[in-house]
């Protein structure tokens, strides 16, 4: 099922590792080098930079030159069986790109893999099936479900997700049942890949399923979340947040009970299983239960309820790092503070740039410019937020 | 082949020790596992959080809290985390140093944010400057290039450059309304001066390792400010020629570099620039496509030829 064989991605793993090693100097560089030479591949990857530009390219390529074939040839009313076909030829460019080029995590075949799918589903739509409809999202589910076990798209997986979210609104009007739907085949999704994940718990697999389990924990959480379920969340721009009235009551404040239980549970997972995607599942749902919590029971927001939630995550991460330091060697349970890959500084480098330019913005009140003329110097903007009006 | 079974060979082979096989072998499993991103994500959420409801309960609550409360709980929070950071900090060195510990740089940042909230504050109360926000952002910019360089932080660094970009007139909300040829100017004179400020830095060995917020920061606003000229189409050929430049440097210093990014600026602005000029001398949707896919096609051609000769990573 898979395309690149595991002996090519655990190479690629291996590979990753030794370069992780030697950066911390763990290895030493005559160790490094003789260690690489065992784990070369065929496979052909890039920089994530690259991997995004191409990918971007791609898109542009297959897109224009489907829109054109339509343009000079045919009408629109023609167009859903050749999507469909478009979607073939763009599903076997990719395995092409994959089998004879060699390309992992590429760009280019994660782009075409990703047409192949969005023609499908466009392709379905225009042919509309009578009394089929639900086909689109259905056929759109499984075919991304596809390419994520075929090519290991993180994201694929997430595309399935959102697919599963338009399936409901076919077999029921009543908004509970649809949260319960939802949150019943994401429940049926997270059994399947927990038993899958437990006999590759140890192979280059177990971090796709890793991701997998993530994404699930967090798209139960949020189908039963009715402050924030992406199913509402139109609705809340709108017409403000849900209220009791809207569901049944016992649904409505089962919901509220699931949505506190739910985070530690997940949290209890991922710590057992140390999996970082799992417990960062768990800890953004988390959060996200307490900031919806106040909308929940119809409460009002106050102005200081950022600085406690602020103040409480200080405090945990602030408890946690100095518990773990304390353990022997730094380490308590199997867990450390200690930073032990040199991924984890790369990452905190490139978010300080991004966050530390944008975040002032976003929490600070707007720039109230006196004169709407610009002038050099004139400084109304920006200063780490140096610039609101009280 | 696993990791695992790998490791056991190179033991084997001799190539590495048994202490070595055992710490590597826990490593891969997970053992012990690092909550150092954990923490830290979680730190950098609950301060901008809490900066958030602290500005947020200033201006809602100033009338009821009075001006003396307010200053004065602020200033005791940028004292003690200015103290914090004095008294806990490392010597100071030219080359990068290690925060002494994980909450540190947070204290830091959390100190500047409340110096941002309280100047703001100081202001709008008692119009101290007469609104002269120039002056206000000239200091604040001084203060956090200071600090940044002081105690190592590319966070307050970040902070700086927004704080200086703020003094030029710039700042991201404003991109989509305001692109006129005065700030536009200022707005490339902010990016050579950081570009420049940067590579000077770096070359006299102070914190040399800042360069790459600088170039990242310089590099996009230039961009920017480029494309907004070439969108305006008056002078189009200066800036086109000035894209064009922009393009080229940005490019050599990547595959130079090794610093994919940059690359990835010049494909993506120069293209969209270039598109820009041509689709719109374009007549019709099939020329307009025709266009899409064959420079499509001659991009991801020439990105390929780049990802083979300097970005492969296996």
């Amino acid at each position: 099922m898979r395309a690149y064989t595991e002996s090519s991605e655990e190479a690629l793993r291996a590979r990753d590792l030794l370069k992780d090693w030697a950066g911390e100097g763990l290895l030493t560089q005559a160790q490094y080098q003789r260690m690489e030479q065992d784990t070369v591949c065929e496979l052909r990857r890039t920089n994530i930079f690259l991997r995004l530009v191409m990918y971007l390219f791609t898109l542009i390529i297959v897109g224009a030159a489907v829109a054109l074939f339509f343009e000079v040839f045919l009408s629109r009313q023609e167009s859903g069986t050749l999507l469909l076909i478009f979607a073939a030829m763009s599903y076997a460019a990719a395995e092409f790109a994959v089998a004879r080029a060699r390309l992992y995590r590429y760009g280019i075949e994660e782009a075409l893999a990703t047409c192949s799918v969005l023609f499908l589903c466009y392709g379905l739509q225009a042919t509309k099936p009578d009394g089929a409809q639900f086909l689109v999202p259905a056929v759109g589910a499984i075919a991304w479900l596809w390419i994520w076990r075929r090519f290991g798209l993180p994201y694929a997986f997430l595309g399935a997700m959102i697919c599963v979210l338009g399936l409901p609104d076919y077999f029921t009007s009543s908004h509970s049942a649809r949260h319960l739907i939802v949150a019943a085949l994401y429940a049926v999704g997270l059994i399947a890949v927990a038993a899958a994940r437990s006999h590759h718990r140890f192979t280059v697999l177990n971090d796709d399923y890793s991701v997998a389990e993530a994404f699930l924990w967090l798209g139960i959480y949020l189908a039963i979340n009715l402050q924030l379920s992406p199913m509402n969340l139109l609705g809340n721009w709108w017409w403000g947040p849900r209220t009791a009235a809207e569901f049944s009551r016992p649904f409505y404040w089962t919901t509220w009970v699931l949505i506190w239980c739910l985070p530690p549970a997940v949290l209890a997972r991922g710590v057992r299983l140390k999996d970082r995607w799992v417990i960062a599942a768990g800890a953004i749902a988390g959060i996200l239960t307490l900031v919806t919590n106040k909308p929940y029971l119809g409460w009002p927001h106050h102005a200081w309820d950022p600085m406690l939630l602020g103040a409480l995550l200080i405090a945990v991460a602030l408890f946690l790092s100095r518990w773990l330091a304390r353990g022997p060697s730094g380490i308590r349970h199997g867990f450390t503070a200690r930073r032990l890959s040199g991924k984890d500084k790369q990452w905190m480098n490139a978010g300080a740039v991004g966050l530390g330019i944008l975040s002032p913005h976003s929490f600070t009140p707007s720039p109230q410019p006196d004169s709407p003329d610009f002038r050099p110097g004139g400084g109304d903007s920006g200063g780490g937020g140096a610039s609101s009006d009280f | 082949m696993t990791i695992y079974t790998r490791l056991e060979q190179w033991q084997e082979q001799g190539i590495i020790s048994p202490e070595q096989h055992a710490l590597l072998r826990g490593l891969s499993r997970g053992e012990p596992f690092s909550l150092f991103l954990e923490l830290n994500i979680l730190l950098y959420a609950g301060i901008v959080a809490f900066v958030a409801g602290l500005g947020w309960t200033v201006s809602t609550w100033s009338q009821q809290l009075g001006d003396v409360l307010i200053l004065t709980v602020l200033s005791m929070l940028l004292a003690a985390c200015f103290w914090y950071c004095f008294s806990r900090a490392a010597a100071w060195s030219r080359a990068e140093v290690s925060s002494p510990n994980l909450a540190f740089d947070y204290v830091l940042y959390l100190g500047c944010l409340t110096w941002s909230l309280e100047l703001t504050y100081l202001e709008n109360r008692f119009h101290l400057l007469s609104g002269q926000w120039d002056l206000y952002l000239w200091a604040t910019a001084g203060l956090f290039f200071l600090l940044a360089y002081r105690f190592d932080s590319r966070f307050v660094l970040s902070l700086a450059l927004s704080a200086l970009a703020g003094w030029f007139g710039l700042t991201i909300s404003y991109w989509p309304t305001h692109q006129d040829a005065t700030y536009r100017q200022y707005a490339i004179l902010y990016a050579v001066l950081v570009t420049g400020a940067g590579a000077i830095l770096q070359r006299r060995g102070l914190k040399a390792h800042f360069l790459g917020t600088y170039l990242n920061i310089g590099a996009n606003v230039l961009f920017w400010a480029v494309l907004s000229g070439v969108f305006e189409w008056q002078d189009a050929l200066v800036w086109y020629m000035a894209l064009l430049g922009a393009c080229g440097a940005s490019l050599a210093w990547g595959l130079a570099r090794r610093q994919f990014s940059f690359v990835a600026y010049a494909a993506v602005y120069g293209y969209v620039g270039i598109s820009w000029i041509v689709i719109r001398r374009l007549q019709g949707a099939t020329a307009v496509l025709s266009y899409f896919v064959v420079t499509g096609v001659a991009m991801l051609v020439m990105l390929v030829m780049i990802a083979r000769r300097f970005g492969r990573e296996a």
